[in-house]
C-alpha cells in the first residue's frame, strides 16, 4: 500500500469515534483482511489475504427500572401511578410487550389494577394525564431501537380497608417479542435483517417492582366567624358583614390528595363579591386558573382546589365574607 | 477510528484489482481465518478449549484471527512484513498478538507509524498525552526476523472483541 493513501485514511479516522452502549448493531458485517510485503530475489512485492466476514447477530436484551419513590396512598384511593423506564439494551430494534402483576409475595395488600392499568407516559410528565396513551397488548406495543427507552406508568386502585403503614407492590414486566429464554437461547433467522437473534444477559425479559405505602392522614378543619355590624359593633343585624375563616391542617405520615374546599353560603346571607382569599392572597370569583370560585345558584357556595397537602405543607387558611340580608 | 478501519478495508479492496495480478504471481499466499474459542473435553475427559470457525458474532464475543503466510516459490522471501488492520467495530485484546519468529508492533494512527505498546501515546482532550491502550490500536504488524523458506508457513495471530 502506498503511504500517501494511508495518510488520507488517517485523516478521516479521528473524526468518527462513536460509542454504542448496546454494542455493534445487529446485521453489521465485520471484515478482516491482512496484507503482506516482502522481497523476493531482491524485488519488492506485496499481497493481500482473503477477507473474512462476520455477521453481527441480534442480542435480545431489555431493562426495566423503577423511577418512582415509594408512593404514599390512602385506603380506597383510585388511579395511583408508578413510573417505570423500559430500555432496549440489545443491539437491534425490538418490539417490547408489557405486563402487570400485582400478586407479589411479601407485601401486605394487592393493589387493584385499574382498567387500563398500563399507560405510556406520552407527555413525559411522570404522572397520569389525559395526554397519556393507554397500552393495549398486541396493538400498540413499543418498538424500541437499540439503546432507546420509553417511560411507562402502572395505574392501580388502592383497596378499601387497608391499614396505616401497609405495603402493596406492583410489577411491570417487559420482554422481547422475538423470544425469551436463558442467555444464549437462539432464534435462528429471527434477528434484525434476518440474522440470528439470541437472548442476552437479561434473558430478553426484565421486571421492576414499585411500592405503595398506606399513609395515615388526618385533615383538620376549623371554622371561625367574625361579625362586623354597620355601626362598627359585632351584632348580627341586617347589613352586617360576617368574615369567615377556615383553617385546613393536614397531619400524619401520608398525603391528602386533591383536597377540595367547598362551603355553602349560609341562608339569609349574600356572598361579598371579591372576598375569597387563601393564605391572604385574593382569588377571583370566576371559575378560572386560580383554583377558587364563587358558584351562584340555588345553593350558592365557595370552592377552592387546595391540591395535594401533607404535614409539611403547613396550614391553608381560606377566608371569605358574606353580608346578612 | 471506525471510519478509518472501514476506509482501510475499502482501500485494500479497491487496490485488489491492481494487486491481484501481483498476488497471482506472488510468492506469498496470505490467508486469514476467524475463529472462536469454545469449551471442549479432551480424550482423557479433561476440560479444554478448542477453536471453531465462526461466521456469526454478538457484542462481547472474542474472535481469534489467524493469518498464515506461505512461501509458494522456490526461493527465500525476505523482509516479510504482515499488517492487519483491527476490523471495524472490534477492539484488540492486549498482549494477544503472537507470531513465532516475528517482532510485533502496533499502530494508533491508521498504520502510518508503528511502535511497541509503551512507545505509543494518544492525545488527551486537554492536549496532554497518555499511553495508548489496546483499544486505541488500529493496526498490528508482524516483522519476520528471518527469511521465509520455500514451502514454509509463518503464522500470526491476535484476538479482538466485538464492541
Amino acid at each position: 500500500m502506498k503511504r500517501p493513501v494511508l495518510l488520507l485514511v488517517v485523516c478521516v479516522c479521528f473524526s468518527a469515534h462513536e460509542g454504542r452502549a448496546a454494542g455493534t448493531p445487529a446485521g453489521t458485517s465485520v471484515v478482516n483482511q491482512a496484507q503482506v510485503s516482502y522481497t523476493q530475489n531482491g524485488v519488492p512485492a506485496s499481497g493481500v489475504s482473503n477477507a473474512t466476514t462476520l455477521t453481527v447477530a441480534e442480542i435480545l436484551d431489555v431493562n426495566v427500572t423503577l423511577q418512582s419513590a415509594q408512593v404514599s396512598v390512602i385506603a380506597g384511593e383510585t388511579r395511583r401511578t408508578l413510573l417505570f423506564r423500559v430500555t432496549n439494551t440489545g443491539n437491534g430494534s425490538e418490539t417490547m410487550p408489557f405486563g402487570i402483576d400485582n400478586l407479589i409475595a411479601g407485601d401486605d395488600f394487592d393493589p387493584l389494577a385499574a382498567a387500563p392499568a398500563i399507560y405510556f407516559d406520552t407527555d413525559g410528565s411522570g404522572d397520569l394525564t389525559p395526554a397519556d396513551v393507554a397500552y393495549a397488548a398486541g396493538s400498540n406495543d413499543a418498538v424500541l431501537a437499540a439503546d432507546a427507552g420509553v417511560s411507562v406508568l402502572l395505574v392501580n386502585d388502592i383497596p378499601a380497608g387497608v391499614a396505616d403503614g401497609q405495603l402493596g407492590r406492583s410489577r411491570l414486566s417487559a420482554r422481547a417479542a422475538t423470544g425469551t429464554g436463558t442467555p444464549g437461547t437462539t432464534f435462528p433467522g429471527q434477528g434484525t435483517g434476518g440474522t440470528d437473534a439470541l437472548a442476552g444477559a437479561s434473558g430478553a425479559s426484565s421486571t421492576a417492582i414499585g411500592e405503595y405505602v398506606v399513609g395515615d392522614v388526618q385533615v383538620a378543619v376549623v371554622k371561625s366567624a367574625l361579625v362586623v355590624d354597620p355601626a362598627g359593633g359585632t351584632r348580627p343585624v341586617s347589613g352586617a358583614r360576617i368574615d369567615y375563616q377556615v383553617v385546613v391542617n393536614v397531619s400524619g405520615s401520608g398525603t391528602a390528595r386533591a383536597l377540595d374546599f367547598d362551603d355553602a353560603i349560609p341562608a339569609n346571607t349574600t356572598y361579598l363579591p371579591g372576598s375569597l382569599r387563601v393564605n391572604g392572597a385574593s382569588l377571583t370569583d370566576a371559575a378560572d386558573g386560580d383554583g377558587g370560585e364563587f358558584q351562584a345558584g340555588a345553593t350558592p357556595r365557595v370552592r377552592v382546589a387546595l391540591g395535594d397537602l401533607n404535614q409539611a405543607s403547613g396550614a391553608r387558611t381560606v377566608a371569605f365574607a358574606v353580608t346578612i340580608n | 477510528m471506525k471510519t478509518m478501519k472501514g476506509g482501510w478495508v475499502l482501500m485494500a479492496m479497491a487496490g485488489f484489482s491492481a494487486s491481484a495480478v501481483a498476488q497471482e504471481k506472488g510468492c506469498i499466499l496470505l490467508k486469514t481465518v476467524a475463529e472462536i474459542e469454545q469449551p471442549a473435553t479432551d480424550e482423557r475427559g479433561q476440560p479444554t478449549t478448542r477453536l471453531v470457525a465462526v461466521e456469526k458474532v454478538v457484542p462481547g464475543n472474542e474472535v481469534i484471527y489467524t493469518v498464515s503466510a506461505t512461501n509458494v516459490c522456490d526461493s527465500d522471501a525476505d523482509k516479510v512484513v504482515i499488517d492487519n488492520p483491527i476490523p471495524e467495530h472490534m477492539n484488540y485484546v492486549a498482549q494477544t498478538a503472537t507470531g513465532p519468529g516475528t517482532e510485533v508492533t502496533f499502530s494508533v494512527d491508521g498504520g502510518f507509524n508503528y511502535g511497541a505498546p509503551q512507545a505509543l501515546s494518544m492525545a488527551n482532550p486537554d492536549g496532554s498525552r497518555r499511553t495508548a491502550t489496546a483499544a486505541d490500536y488500529t493496526h498490528i504488524r508482524w516483522v519476520m526476523r528471518n527469511p521465509l523458506k520455500p514451502g514454509a508457513v509463518a503464522f500470526a495471530r491476535f484476538r479482538a472483541v466485538l464492541e
